[in-house]
């Protein structure tokens, strides 16, 4: 065994290093200089260096113009008119004191007035008070929320659910707990602002089919896919995913979800379904679009639904396998952060299910009544409405057949219509956006909501009422 | 799962700033030269270069080769495409940690060539492996990936 050499004197050390090379000398010499070199060099970030001349500055401050803080507003501005609602917004709804039929908010099963619904909530207070005092992970978790997680998962027949608080955030959450920057999109161009959200917050590559159009995505994917064949290693590691609505709350349509699925199987897409306006109206027992198509629901990798809608409360829901689901509890930044859904609302909500599992014939009569107000408007088409929607679905868009060339007068007439209406007694909204954030354009439209307390004389009024509007503003 | 609790998006790399960190280093590549050399059939060069190659290997792989975070950082998936040497302050060039990192395997090699006696054969293995770590520790080669490797 060779002992451990160490030099016991200079000229024993000049000795031994006399053996080596010069180059190797000149090599180390080198490092060492480098590392002296590394070591004195002062620290920098290595991206956003940009320092700019002083020409640069010039322009972009003479290019600033300052806005004053609070603007100008005309005289005529909606938000200065502002629509008072005071009551309950049940199946009528008092607007700046005038007794109206509500066919402006979501309310389909008529939940919102229920009164087993509010004792339920009202008992819910006594016993849980009125917060739930911090996030599902923070003392947030009350039992009724287990208890409804439990429920929805039955309902929908899938292993796992997670409740949120807010119906927004909830898609707006779901779709970044997956979809990272590296991975791809496919997203239907009419999807609803929460949706957008999400996308927006994924920083994912986003690709938008046209509405409901099955070869336009399939063209997208066949894009991707020859993409993928040049560059395998790339594609190896982005994922893929699908994201539409059952029923589209901006045009009334439902998903073509048989083709999509077949589509999204073929390229290996992970879906997301957004069941906001069809949970709880669509199927015959309300299990939405998967049991319209009578597809099977575990070839949906996601389904998102809303409890502000059909089940007339507040919040939103995540079901699918617990290995999905489960993943949300620590990366659904919307269920992480924000304070968890009011006990007083989960039990709402949970009494609205309750009902709609008990009493599955809600189902067919809000159906009829979507039929009814389909028939009512379609006959509209000579009054200068065209209506939008599927006949099922609870949310119809009526569009003006010949609509003024300036966007801000199309928009105003369709508020003055709207106006007329609230003041004869229905409630009737036009649909807004903020369009100047919304991916695309929306055509302006009134939005109609069908309730299932609905009678045929209100439908019927309420026909007669847009044919009077029609020949006040001179639509057709 | 998700990172929190300390406001930092991506905490991957902070533990490299933590105390006694390089006192740490340092006592591990001793440990680990000294169970190398241990060994009864190495002779002290053999060990040397062994213990060389072994940090450099750890370096090649944990520094240049693996990518992302061992859990799911706040970034929406930014630092899926960075090694962990350029996650290292947030890509932030010559900070205290790069220079000791840059430092460690240049050091060690001057050792490794002293206790060799310069070695020829031993030079060439060694120079080979300080090479192969410490150019992509240089800041031009900040998320550039030679001939595409390890680029997805």
């Amino acid at each position: 065994m060779s002992s451990y050499w160490l030099p016991t004197s200079i000229d024993g050390f000049l000795g031994e290093i006399k053996e080596a090379s010069l180059l190797h000398f000149i090599l180390e010499g080198f490092l060492v200089a480098g590392l002296i070199w590394f070591i004195f060099r002062k620290s920098y970030k290595s991206h956003n260096v940009h320092s700019l001349s002083k020409e640069e500055e010039e322009k972009i401050i003479s290019e600033w113009i300052p806005e004053p803080l609070v603007a100008s507003t005309p005289l005529d501005h909606p938000a200065l008119k502002p629509l008072v609602v005071t009551g309950k917004a049940g199946h009528y709804i008092d607007v700046n004191g005038q007794r109206c039929l509500n066919l402006a908010t979501h309310n389909y099963l008529s939940f919102v007035d229920k009164p087993q619904v509010e004792e339920r909530a009202i008992e819910s207070i006594r016993k849980y008070g009125v917060g739930s005092c911090g996030p599902r992970g923070f003392y947030g978790t009350v039992d009724v929320h287990l208890e409804l997680e439990e429920k929805l998962a039955k309902f929908m027949g899938m292993e796992e659910a997670c409740v949120y608080a807010y119906g927004f955030s909830t898609v707006a959450s779901a779709i970044p707990a997956y979809a990272k920057r590296s991975d791809i999109i496919f997203v239907d161009e009419q999807v609803n602002f929460a949706i957008q959200k999400g996308l927006d917050a994924s920083r994912s590559r986003i690709c938008y089919f046209k509405h409901n159009d099955v070869k336009d995505l399939e063209r997208l994917m066949l894009e991707f896919e020859s993409e993928a064949i040049k560059n395998p290693r790339k594609a190896k590691v982005t994922r893929r995913f699908l994201v539409i609505e059952g029923i589209y709350m901006n045009t009334g349509n439902i998903c073509p979800l048989p083709a999509l699925l077949e589509l999204a199987h073929r390229f290996k897409c992970r879906t997301i379904l957004d069941e906001n306006v069809s949970f709880g109206t669509l199927g015959e027992t309300g299990r939405g679009v998967t049991e319209f198509y009578n597809v099977n629901r575990e070839d949906v990798d996601l389904i998102v639904g809303s409890m502000e809608w059909a089940l007339g409360s507040i919040g939103g829901f995540c079901v699918g396998s617990s290995f999905i689901v489960e993943h949300q509890r620590l990366s659904g930044l919307g269920y992480c952060f924000s304070a968890s859904l009011p006990p007083l609302l989960t039990a709402a909500a949970m009494a609205s299910l309750e009902e709609i599992e008990k009493n599955p014939g809600l189902l067919t009569a809000l159906q009829e009544k979507c039929k009814l107000v389909h028939e009512a408007l379609t006959n509209l088409s000579e009054f200068g409405f065209s209506l939008s929607g599927h006949v099922k679905s609870p949310v119809k868009h009526l569009y003006l057949i010949n609509p003024p060339e300036d966007m801000e007068k199309h928009r105003c007439l369709l508020h003055d219509i709207s106006q007329y209406c609230i003041k004869n007694g229905v409630a009737i909204v036009p649909a807004s956006y903020l369009d100047h954030m919304e991916a695309h354009p929306h055509v302006p439209s009134l939005r109609i909501t069908v309730n299932v307390d609905l009678t045929p004389g209100e439908v019927e009024a309420t026909s007669k009422l847009l044919q009077k509007a029609s020949s006040e503003f001179s639509l057709s | 799962m998700h990172v929190g609790g300390h406001g930092g998006a991506n905490p991957n790399t902070t533990w490299l700033k933590s105390r006694g960190m390089w006192l740490s280093y340092i006592l591990g590549i001793l440990v680990l030269h000294l169970i190398i050399l241990s060994v009864p059939i190495l002779s002290v060069a053999m060990a040397w270069t062994v213990t060389n190659l072994i940090h450099n290997l750890c370096h090649l792989i944990f520094l240049h080769s693996l990518k992302g975070a061992p859990w799911i950082p706040q970034d929406q998936g930014d630092c899926r495409s960075l090694t962990h040497w350029e996650q290292i302050d947030d890509g932030t060039q010559f900070t205290k940690t790069r220079k000791f990192l840059f430092a460690a395997p240049i050091v060690l090699f001057l050792l490794t060539c002293f206790y060799t006696k310069n070695d020829t054969s031993h030079f060439i293995v060694n120079l080979i492996s300080l090479v192969i770590v410490t150019v992509p520790k240089l800041p031009q080669l900040h998320r550039v990936r030679i001939f595409g490797i390890n680029k997805y």
